[in-house]
């Protein structure tokens, strides 16, 4: 096929454009998605020289390509406004702004305080098997710790999508050798109904320590400088006991209700705190579970669920937004 | 699990506690009050008991828990001394699931409207009275936690449980038709159902006018008692316990006050025998315990004292075993007590989590970096993207549609419009994009990094990928290329506005620090609006100077972008026109119009 032909061919169509709108609907006939370009390189398999035929057609698209713009100019210029003179073309603008998604927000200001506190990042399988999210954390097919987690499954009853970001943990637990420190954000599933306040897909924010001489008052202490670092010097955290079966003791911390102040009030049902997550010593047989000699090694676990934290923080009302919904950034800083 | 305050001082006679003070106290044993309200002069608090405590389902644990807690004495209900005949109970047993049953018959019943009293206290507790009999039962469970069940003699003459063989529905007190499945435990007569474990039926129950009944309080196989009730999707304040591990030690205790209770309220009288078949009873655990370790792990000073005194409150047998060890045998009750650390936990939130302070954190000392490689190219790359100007989204890992035969299903999703884990990064940005669209968002550009999932030769795959999508075709050439990331192009119809990455077989980056910056997200409720003016004017302006001149004569609540889309100067006049394309969101149609008109100095045209 004569390629240099067809150029004149194409370059004569150009120039007999007299408007944007004819001059779009030729690019769309020589360059679009169904356009005669691609119809040459369609055939290029077929051609003698394969190679050789694929260089000349790039260079054949890329001259049509600067044919184009070069009439575009000229065609907005001369035959829309005669008495004008664009100087500035296509747009002059401020430069668009990326954002991070709220979530991946909240998550990095906790990774740096966790990274501050010389912790790793971790993750794990979204798609786990019944012995990770479930047997190794201490929660045996027939606990009743299951009831609180719906799940969904894969494969019943061994395959299943992560029902919590623990099963990160025990990943962890049985790669890893101690002494560690790992903090690691994730998505988890529950078999919920979607609505305005529930989502079948949530967000958990976890962290492990092994070592020696590990405390309670250490977990107490990391947890309370998380709060600080996030909600500033005065938020008011307390403690109290909570079962999970994964740890031996076990710990809820509540943040005081940042709307009443402890006075009770819709927000926190009355109580004047918030639940913020859970954690707790690590049970010694999790640690067995994972070949980790508990008379030896200690640890501690916590977990936070990360998506009512941005809600509230961003004053989202609907939880549906966070994943693939109506949430949208404004493109530049006005 | 409602507690009456005015009842819990039933049982603690000395407890000194306001309601307030108790609610907060036993949150912080561990009991967490979510609900505090006044109802009928009385305080209510609502407690969420875990889901080891099932002996907490009752007033009688929540109140053991209180008198160590504040080291007062329990005070148990009166209980009369009751006086059984020789007449055998016409029950028999044919199930492994009944762990221990105590029956007995009772006759010259005078049944009726249960008291004031009687009728306060269930209500309190959501529940409804029937008649005086059929609620002291649901009074005695409610104070010990164990359901029992009285069955009308006349309707039931004999009473045998077995699991499900031959019995295809069953209907309940309320009329609900329950369709049965196989190795349900039930209670028959040989004929017809008469009761579930945790449910009674229609053909057994207790009328105004009984006289004569069967009363039972038995404790089951929990796994039994889940398995029935989740399949047949009845959930009863029965079945709440019944699938927990209560105590069987507990039930000659409460089978007696619920026999007090009768004689005293119904005129019963006992005419059968007690029987008391108990296959399952418990083992003793014994514990070695050391009274310093509870310090050791709250890393602060509790005495070994403090540490037995609790344990031995609680109801344990302590015997000195060793020089600086114990062997502590926990109270039948407590089923969640099994290992020394069980232990630990009692003897420190007895002594009060409020005790340990929150100054210090973990070492700041580094251990090894564990952070796998590919979380570093992960927030790399989320850099590098936004600074070009892209969105980050977040969208459902499932779908409604496979790409081809290796997707992978759930079995079991209630949202079942979307069964399919997705297998491509651009099946959730196709959604976002539609999202966008449906909301006239001018001009997306935005990605997403996440899993995506396959299955080959029975191995299930889930792999990090990045997906990219820009309205700008050419844009997004430019800007794939300046990461300089092998990509492939999305397969939509029309232009190449998506490309996707399969970030796992990149090479990675050791070390990353990422950016911290933060920026705000919001809601769209509604659609944008874009509206264009032409702005003529005398001097030559610099655009990004007239771009905040204008966006600040809008509220920022409802504008949403400005931009010069294009400059034109009127050579004959010598002036100069600014296009501006400018979005608003927020607000309707004509409100956007009028400021749009107003901004720009456009409404005073004629």
């Amino acid at each position: 096929m004569d390629l240099n032909q067809i150029l004149i061919d194409c370059k004569n169509k150009i120039d007999s454009a007299t408007t944007s709108a004819e001059l779009e609907s030729i690019r769309i006939e020589l360059l679009g998605r169904t356009g005669l370009i691609n119809k040459l390189f369609s055939e290029i398999k077929t051609a003698p020289n394969p190679r050789e035929y694929g260089q000349e057609l790039n260079q054949l698209k890329n001259n049509l390509e600067e044919l184009i713009k070069n009439k575009s100019i000229s065609a907005v210029s001369v035959n829309e406004n005669v008495t004008n003179k664009k100087l500035a073309s296509p747009a002059v603008a401020l430069a668009k702004v990326g954002h991070l998604h709220p979530i991946t927000q909240t998550e990095r200001q906790l990774n740096e305080v966790f990274r501050n506190l010389g912790f790793s990042l971790y993750d794990g399988p979204e798609i786990e098997t019944d012995e990770f999210c479930f047997q190794r954390l201490n929660v045996p097919s027939d606990h009743p710790a299951r009831e609180m987690q719906d799940t969904i499954y894969i494969n019943e009853p061994n395959i299943l999508l992560r029902t919590q970001g623990s099963s990160i943990e025990s990943r962890l637990l049985s790669q890893e050798k101690p002494p560690f420190k790992a903090a690691f954000p994730g998505r988890v599933y529950r078999n919920e109904k979607v609505n305005k306040s529930n989502h079948f897909i949530f967000h958990h924010y976890q962290g492990v320590v092994v070592d020696k001489d590990i405390t309670l008052k250490n977990l107490f202490g990391t947890i309370n400088c998380l709060f600080k670092s996030l909600y500033g010097p005065d938020v008011k955290i307390r403690f109290r006991n909570k079962y999970y079966p994964e740890v031996e003791p076990g710990v809820g911390p509540d943040m005081e209700c940042f709307s009443c102040h402890g006075a009770g009030c819709g927000i926190c049902k009355g109580a004047g705190w918030i639940e913020m997550g859970g954690a707790g010593i690590i049970h010694p047989h999790v640690l067995k579970m994972a070949g980790i000699d508990p008379k030896i090694w200690h640890g501690f676990a916590f977990g936070l669920g990360l998506d009512r934290w941005v809600m509230a923080k961003y004053n989202i009302k609907d939880i549906r937004t966070l994943l693939g919904g109506n949430l949208a950034y404004k493109p530049n800083e006005l | 699990m409602k507690i009456i305050y005015s009842e819990i001082k039933k049982w603690l006679p000395d407890l000194t506690d306001d309601a307030k003070s108790l609610r907060d106290n036993l949150t912080q044993i561990g009991h967490f009050v979510s609900g505090f309200e006044e109802i009928d002069n009385e305080t209510i608090l609502d407690l969420e008991i875990r889901q080891n405590r099932a002996d907490c389902l009752g007033y009688y644990g929540v109140a053991r828990d209180l008198a160590v807690f504040n080291k007062i004495d329990l005070n148990i209900p009166e209980i009369k001394d009751i006086k059984f005949s020789d007449s055998p109970i016409p029950i028999t047993i044919n199930s492994p699931d009944v762990y221990r049953i105590q029956a007995t018959k009772i006759s010259n019943l005078k049944n009726s409207l249960s008291p004031n009293w009687l009728v306060k206290f269930l209500k309190l507790h959501d529940i409804n009275s029937i008649n005086t009999l059929v609620d002291l039962t649901n009074y005695v469970m409610l104070q010990w936690g164990i359901p029992c069940h009285a069955f009308d003699f006349k309707k039931a003459s004999q009473l045998i449980w077995e699991n499900n063989q031959n019995y295809s529905e069953f209907i309940s007190l309320d009329n609900t038709k329950i369709k049965l499945a196989p190795s349900n435990l039930l209670i028959t007569d040989s004929k017809k159902v008469l009761s579930l474990s945790f449910i009674g039926g229609q053909n057994s129950g207790i009328e105004i006018d009984t006289t004569d009944s069967i009363l039972e309080m038995a404790i089951y196989n929990r796994s039994r008692v889940r398995t029935d009730s989740r399949s047949l999707k009845t959930i009863t304040e029965a079945s709440i316990r019944l699938d927990k591990e209560l105590d069987t030690e507990t039930i000659p205790l409460a089978f007696s006050h619920l026999l007090s209770l009768l004689i005293t309220h119904c005129q019963a009288v006992i005419s059968g025998q007690l029987l008391d078949i108990y296959p399952k009873a418990p083992k003793n655990i014994n514990i070695e315990f050391d009274p310093s370790s509870p310090a050791l792990y709250a890393g602060i000073n509790i005495s070994s004292d403090f540490a037995i005194d609790v344990l031995k409150r609680l109801g344990c047998s302590v015997i000195k075993n060793q020089e600086s060890n114990f062997l502590i045998s926990p109270p039948s009750i407590r089923k969640d007590i099994s290992i020394s650390e069980d232990l630990i936990e009692e003897v420190i939130r007895f002594n009060g989590y409020y005790q340990i302070p929150t100054d210090t954190p973990i070492s700041s000392e580094s251990l090894p970096d564990i952070t796998p490689p590919i979380l570093y190219l992960i927030e790399k790359l989320k850099d590098q993207l936004i600074k070009l100007g892209y969105d980050e989204i977040r969208s459902w890992p499932l779908v409604k549609t496979s790409l081809n035969n290796q997707a992978i299903y759930t079995q079991n999703s209630i949202n079942s419009d979307y069964p399919v884990l997705r297998q491509s990064m651009i099946q959730s940005l196709k959604s976002q994009l539609d999202q966008y669209q449906r909301f006239k968002l001018p001009q997306p550009q935005f990605f997403e990094i996440g899993k995506i999932f396959s299955q080959k030769d029975g191995q299930y795959i889930e792999k990090n990928s990045l997906g990219i999508y820009n309205y700008n075709s050419e844009k997004l050439q430019q800007d794939l290329e300046s990461l300089n990331l092998p990509f492939t192009k999305g397969e939509s119809e029309g232009i190449d506005n998506f490309a996707e990455i399969i970030l796992d077989d990149l090479s990675k980056p050791d070390k990353y620090i990422p950016d911290n910056s933060t920026s705000k997200a919001i809601e769209l409720t509604s659609q944008i609006i874009t509206l264009d003016a032409n702005l003529t004017l005398e001097e030559k302006s610099e655009p990004v100077e007239l771009i905040k001149k204008y966006s600040d004569l809008i509220d920022p609540n409802i504008l949403w972008s400005m931009q010069i889309t294009d400059i034109y100067q009127d050579v004959k006049l010598n002036k100069y026109r600014y296009t501006f394309q400018v979005s608003y969101y927020n607000c309707d149609d004509k409100t956007a119009k009028k400021i749009h008109l107003s901004t720009f100095g456009l409404d005073t045209i004629k």
